[in-house]
């Protein structure tokens, strides 16, 4: 519990307006795509045909000698630079060298004056490739006769994050393992009243960012500048250092607005091809993917989940064992800290004395899986809510009673050595069921269900920000994290003025410049308004102290006579308001206070995760019959947030999340035929519509101040998504009676389920 | 200008299909001849009992128009589901059919509707049917010089009853099934199935409309000799909008819903 449970706000927990609402709608918010460097050529990428295969040489010849090309750059044109880079182990070579890993992998690159000119020159390069046996699957990958897709060792990525080690380059094409254990769960399960067990696919799914990767580079013999869509600059910047082997602070990344990550733009994508190619052109370059190349980037990670879950006679969930195998693509990546985070998230925020959950990830010959909003959590939700539901209807319970009878209560440590539960379940599900009419009749074809998800949200302390207090009392928040949509750009001057007491407009922002923000870890792991939010309440705290210190030196007093109070201090009759304390203090209007905060694993954020990501769902589908088209008729959110700062955005976050889990559950899905991706592109990847959307949605929050956050805030805007497909697969069984155990639940899917069912008789 | 530039250049009408192929470089053309800019190629008449329709006509302004709205109702309810409100307000009906997108709505509902294409060439002009106008998956039997100046769709007599229906899960319809009926008290005397978006060109079977012939009460019960006569027909593919199979099953189940429909 939080020590600071305030009420009386005046500006947090009010639904401001966001800040970048304005700019973006009329169409004027900066992007990289916008910028336009003097000098600057642009990059098009020739990337492989081929899954697998030696790349035996490559000519650049006829390409670099047409017209308006500057240079063609290629795996073997880095001599000078370490071309390897990744976050877990340094696995990604910038360009392909030596060898592809998957079909759409960058192979060279053209820099030229124009982007139509650097794109027809890329049919001018000849690369002769020596085809080799592939894998797509994660049982392909582990058969005894698969071809290995990296033969050496590799150094560690710096920055990786995680407790466990990589498995990755010992010999096999197994990526990463993670093992959780606690109670005996052998014998649970030989002891239980009921067992539930099944095998469920979670597919590979595009986080479908409305703007591609994009990135400008400006390099020189001394310095590295770049502007990218990158969600985490400092992230970037640490790889980047590394393949140009310079200083920190000789490398810039800086990050304008981006048109929205989902984790898709977590850590290093297309910095460092962007960086080479202008350190070979010796000039700013542009890279601008397009979507379809953007689906060739990244991905999340599909998983295969063999689960069974036991319960005792009582109703009391008992034992949970799990194997997962993830496929994890050509590339690390960031999948290694998704293995150790799907393996936990197995639990649910279930207290289950007996837990065994062993999870693996293949290296295969398919786009490399990284972040994806909800972070490995989504992949063992869809088995874990839906045997939650099998084993309800096993022992004869109401699903939504028997989840209120197991889910972890506040302060519990259900997770063995983990920061005690921070979240109000109860109150969560309760809420849920009660915005879908839990319990009313229904119609026929129509399922009703609610569904939960708890995550250790990777949210790692380590940030810092400066807060600079000007004569006029106006206030520039210096910070690390980046708008990505989310609404950081709203929510930190919320925060600021707040503390210190001055009017929201009057607080800017200035974000994502590793040259001037200070440190912050990533805009991730739902971790900005926790993480990011405290170290700016407490820079404003600091910045307070300092003014005190200066309002007792203006009006020659002891410091303890000065009383802080809203938007200034007093001390006896007289009263100064901030802008005067520092006008009077530097004896001109002009000047100003730098208050400075720095957050790290200690104090209240010493235990891990930082919060439980908690949230709440449920749905109402009708599905008809003959088509097997499911119908969302209603839609509820809980996020369990602690305390929303800006509760307009912190639903927008849950309403989004639950339509992204949503188009998990009814529509996407990326679908490899052989070494090809088949529907990478705009019009065949199906993501969901406005006209997908509930006929009715009801928002809700449940605001506990239960979180480390400012004044009790947690993290949210990922949880909604965890339990949705879980949720459609649980509302279908209760509509249609089939169990379908694979996402997308597509209407030729649920057809064939109920098909099979009705041949069986 | 064609004759001219011959296959460096195509005609391009709304560009809702072209400027996305050439997009993704599966097309490429020097030259685009814009056939927006001939006039009366954009206009909706009643003439001798059909609708003229000008190849540059928007799905948007079909969908609007009070003379399709009044005299061919299924075409204006038809077009308002076709794609998105930005492909509607630019592409168009001719650009739509000279595309010959297996997937395309408009085809399958006006060979149903025994729709003509007019065609002009530097060699004349000519009419033909919808089926003889499109001969493939993104195949016409237009010659390169060749433009298609609109279609004419004869006014159903008031007995013609009918209805277009379409089953969507992507960007395009994964089936469309189109039902003309000629009724007669409680008969049908004929009748025009056609499904598209399941195989390559929009497909009609004399056989299953043979069947979709007689008592109403007798046609519900051979409703399945008729989807599945039409089905094979058809002969749907397996692609990522369903198995064939699957296809096969939503062609009885849209059949049986657009004999009701037509029959309202």
């Amino acid at each position: 519990m939080s020590a600071e449970k305030k009420t009386d706000f005046h500006v947090v927990n009010h639904s401001l307006p966001r800040r970048d609402g304005r700019v973006k709608v009329t169409g004027k918010a900066q992007y990289v795509a916008d910028l336009r460097l003097i000098g600057m050529a642009y990059a098009k990428v020739l990337r492989s045909t081929y899954a697998h295969a030696k790349i035996i040489s490559i000519d650049k010849s006829r390409a670099e000698a047409r017209p308006g090309v500057y240079c063609v750059v290629t795996g073997y044109d880095l001599e000078g630079l370490s071309p390897y880079y990744g976050h877990a182990v340094k696995d990604h070579p910038l360009l392909a060298i030596d060898k592809v890993r998957y079909a759409g992998e960058p192979v060279a690159a053209v820099v030229a004056v124009d982007e139509r000119t650097a794109f027809e020159a890329l049919e001018f390069i000849d690369v002769k490739y020596e085809e080799l046996k592939a894998v797509f699957t994660p049982a392909e990958a582990l058969a005894e006769d698969a071809p290995l897709l990296h033969e050496r060792q590799f150094e560690a990525g710096a920055l990786r994050g995680f407790e466990g080690e990589v498995s990755a380059g010992k010999g096999t094409n197994i990526c990463q393992t993670h093992k959780i254990q606690w109670g005996d769960v052998d014998k649970a399960f030989k002891e239980a009243a009921a067992v539930v067990e099944g095998n469920y696919y979670f597919p590979m799914t595009y986080a479908y960012a409305m703007e591609p990767y994009v990135a400008v580079a400006e390099v020189n013999d001394q310095d590295v500048t770049i502007y990218s869509s990158a969600q985490h600059p400092f992230m970037v910047r640490h790889d980047l250092k590394s393949v140009f082997n310079l200083p920190v602070s000789s490398v810039r990344l800086i990050v304008p607005f981006v048109g929205g990550g989902y984790g898709s733009k977590s850590y290093t994508k297309i910095e460092p091809l962007v960086a080479a190619c202008s350190w070979k052109a010796k000039r700013p370059v542009k890279l601008q993917l397009t979507v379809e190349e953007a689906m060739l980037t990244t991905r999340s990670d599909d998983a295969y989940t063999w689960m069974r879950t036991a319960a005792d006679a009582n109703g009391k969930i008992i034992a949970r064992q799990a194997k997962i195998v993830m496929n994890t693509g050509a590339y690390a990546e960031n999948s290694p800290l998704v293995v150790e985070k799907s393996t936990n998230r197995c639990v649910g925020p279930y207290a289950i004395p007996n837990v065994l959950i062993e999870n693996s990830s293949l290296y295969t010959n398919t786009v490399p899986a990284s972040s994806y909003r909800g972070f490995g959590c989504a992949q063992v939700t869809l088995p874990g809510e839906s045997q939650i539901d099998e084993l309800a209807a096993k022992i004869g319970k109401d699903p939504y009673e028997f989840r209120l009878a197991n889910a972890a209560k506040p302060g519990e440590e259900f997770f063995p050595g983990m920061r005690p539960f921070d979240g109000t379940l109860k109150q969560d599900l309760e809420t849920a069921a009660k915005a879908i009419g839990w319990g009313k009749p229904l119609p026929k074809g129509h399922g009703r269900t609610v569904a939960c998800s708890g995550s250790d949200a990777g949210a790692y302390p380590l940030t810092s920000t400066a807060i600079r207090v000007h004569a006029d009392g106006s206030v520039t928040i210096m910070t690390g994290s980046t708008e990505l949509g989310q609404g950081s750009h709203t929510v930190l001057p919320q925060i600021a003025a707040e503390e210190l007491g001055i009017p929201f407009e009057k607080v800017r922002v200035v974000s994502s410049d590793t040259a001037i923000t200070p440190y912050d870890r990533s805009t991730g792991a739902s971790r900005t308004t926790t993480l990011m939010g405290t170290a700016v309440l407490e820079a404003s705290r600091e910045a307070i102290q300092q003014m005190v210190v200066m309002a007792a030196d203006v009006l020659k007093v002891k410091i303890e006579q000065v009383r802080v109070v809203r938007g200034g201090v007093r001390c006896g009759e007289a009263q100064l308001k901030w802008s005067e304390v520092i006008s009077k203090f530097y004896a001109l209007p002009d000047g100003e206070v730098i208050g400075r905060a720095y957050i790290r694993k200690s104090g209240k954020f010493s235990a891990l995760p930082v919060f439980w990501e908690t949230a709440a769902t449920g749905v109402e589908i009708s599905v008809d019959e003959e088509t097997g088209k499911i119908t969302m008729e209603k839609l509820a959110t809980v996020g369990d947030v602690g305390l929303a700062i800006n509760p307009a955005l912190a639903e927008g976050q849950d309403i989004g999340a639950a339509t992204m889990g949503m188009g998990i559950g009814l529509f996407e899905e990326l679908v490899y035929e052989g070494s090809q991706l088949v529907n990478g592109s705009i019009l065949d990847y199906r993501l969901p519509r406005f006209s997908d959307l509930p006929k009715e949605v009801e928002l809700h929050l449940v605001q506990n101040q239960d979180g480390v956050g400012p004044y009790g805030a947690k993290g949210g805007g990922e949880a909604s998504l965890n339990s949705m497909a879980a949720n459609i697969a649980n509302a279908v069984d209760r509509a249609v009676g089939v169990r379908i155990r694979q996402a997308p639940l597509t209407p030729e899917r649920i057809w064939r389920a109920m098909k099979e069912k009705r041949d069986k008789g | 200008m064609l004759g001219e530039l011959g296959d460096k250049a195509r005609l391009y009408a709304g560009g809702t299909e072209l400027l996305l192929a050439m997009k993704h470089d599966l097309l490429r053309y020097e030259h685009l001849i814009d056939v927006k800019t001939i006039s009366d190629l954009n206009k909706i008449e009643l003439k001798n009992g059909s609708l003229m329709i000008g190849s540059t006509v928007t799905h948007r302004a079909l969908e609007r128009s009070p003379v399709v709205k009044e005299n061919l109702p299924v075409l204006a309810q038809m077009e308002t589901n076709v794609a998105n409100v930005r492909v509607r307000a630019s592409g168009t009906l001719g650009g739509n059919l000279c595309f010959a997108e297996p997937h395309s709505d408009p085809a399958t509902l006006l060979l149903a509707l025994g729709a003509r294409a007019h065609v002009q060439g530097k060699a004349g002009s000519k009419t033909v049917g919808i089926d003889k106008l499109i001969t493939g998956a993104y195949e016409t039997s237009l010659a390169s010089d060749e433009l298609l100046v609109g279609v004419e769709i004869p006014i159903p007599t008031k007995s013609k009853q009918a209805a277009y229906l379409k089953f969507q899960l992507h960007e395009r319809p994964t089936l469309g099934l189109a039902l003309v009926l000629d009724v007669d008290g409680d008969n049908v005397t004929t009748a025009t199935a056609v499904v598209g978006s399941v195989s390559t060109v929009p497909t009609q079977s004399g056989k299953a409309n043979s069947i979709l012939v007689g008592s109403k009460a007798q046609i519900e019960k051979q409703l399945p000799d008729a989807a599945e006569a039409l089905a094979e027909a058809a002969d749907p593919v397996d692609d990522l909008e369903g198995s064939a199979e699957y296809k096969c099953h939503l062609i009885r189940v849209f059949l049986k819903r657009a004999f009701s429909q037509a029959l309202s």
